[in-house]
């Protein structure tokens, strides 16, 4: 089994306003990595126009693109036919499940979806209480055992999971400490433990900071664009994988 | 006067959930009358909207547009994991 270059980006939020800028930033990527993840916020407001404009940059890349959408991307209810529209443009569109990708002889398998928040082990919300409650928990709990299950089911040489929320607080370092039930939740990374990942790629926490671990040991980046304050990053998985 | 601490919250709401920016990662901090707008964002059109956003919600208040833009530089080296 060989190395693998992956790269990375998030909350890359494009509308009209920006239209063409961030395609020019990915000329010769094809050259740098073998596949680029989009950890979500792909659009400002959501809107079947900015999807429009998502679709025209990321498009017709000469190496695969694995996207998920983020909380931006649903803010009106155009979360489906984004998605729809991403993939009528060749870019995959993971929405909880798996996806494996045959790169010259290696398997890479990414895992994912949009995640969500709830916070982090021991300062974190419960399914108790009222329904507006228990709903916003249980959202994140489904999320976290349909990852389960993906990466469960994933058969592949390497393993990443994409997501947009944040499965660690490591990674949200920057960020004022009350908004982490926002930012992330335990839930996320205790899936990725329990079935083994080399790589957790996510975004959403601008202020954030790149580099994190969760309590397993599977690698966790911060990609979103002002983080790491480069058109995408490059990661470089070894031969050895995760098993 | 109003309590700076709502003023700043009722910025920061506006930001968020108005059309024309919904902008979620902008600091507020109000200090007397000044209001103080920090943050980054990819184009001038939206460091702009964030300005119209703010004034309008703190109407008699003068608002400094701290909002940076943001400089995404070629790709570094790449990190071995």
């Amino acid at each position: 089994m060989r190395a693998l270059r992956i790269a990375a980006v998030a909350d890359i939020h494009l509308g009209e306003d920006i239209r063409g800028h961030y395609r020019k930033k990915l000329e010769g990527i094809e050259h740098r990595a073998e596949v680029l993840l989009v950890g979500g916020d792909l659009t400002r407001h959501g809107t079947i126009e900015e999807g429009q404009v998502v679709a025209d940059e990321l498009g017709d890349l000469p190496i695969p693109v694995v996207a998920v959408l983020g909380n931006h991307d649903y803010h009106s209810d155009a979360d489906r036919e984004i998605a729809a529209m991403l993939r009528d443009a060749g870019i995959i569109v993971l929405d909880d499940d798996a996806v494996v990708i045959p790169l010259d002889g290696t398997r890479l398998g990414v895992a994912g979806g949009k995640g969500f928040g709830g916070g982090f082990a021991g300062k974190c919300a419960s399914e108790f209480g009222e329904p507006e409650t228990k709903a916003f928990v249980r959202h994140t709990k489904e999320i976290a055992e349909r990852w389960r299950h993906a990466l469960k089911n994933l058969d592949a040489d390497h393993r990443v999971v994409l997501s947009h929320y944040s499965p660690v607080k490591d990674t949200l370092a920057g960020e004022p400490p009350e908004i982490y039930p926002f930012l992330g939740s335990y839930l996320l990374a205790e899936a990725a433990d329990a079935e083994g990942a080399d790589l957790i790629v996510h975004g959403h926490a601008h202020l954030g900071t790149e580099k994190g671990m969760t309590p397993g040991g599977i690698r966790v980046r911060n990609v979103a664009l002002p983080v790491i304050g480069h058109s995408y990053v490059v990661y470089c998985l070894d031969g050895e994988g995760v098993h | 006067m109003e309590t700076p601490q709502y003023v700043a919250a009722r910025i920061q709401r506006a930001l968020a959930e108005d059309e024309r920016t919904n902008e979620l990662g902008i600091r507020v901090d109000v200090r007397g009358d000044q209001v103080f707008l920090r943050g980054q964002v990819s184009c001038e059109e939206r460091r702009h909207g964030i300005e119209d956003v703010a004034r309008e919600a703190a109407p008699g208040l003068t608002v400094h547009n701290e909002v940076q833009l943001l400089e995404v530089s070629d790709p570094g080296e790449e990190e071995h994991l």
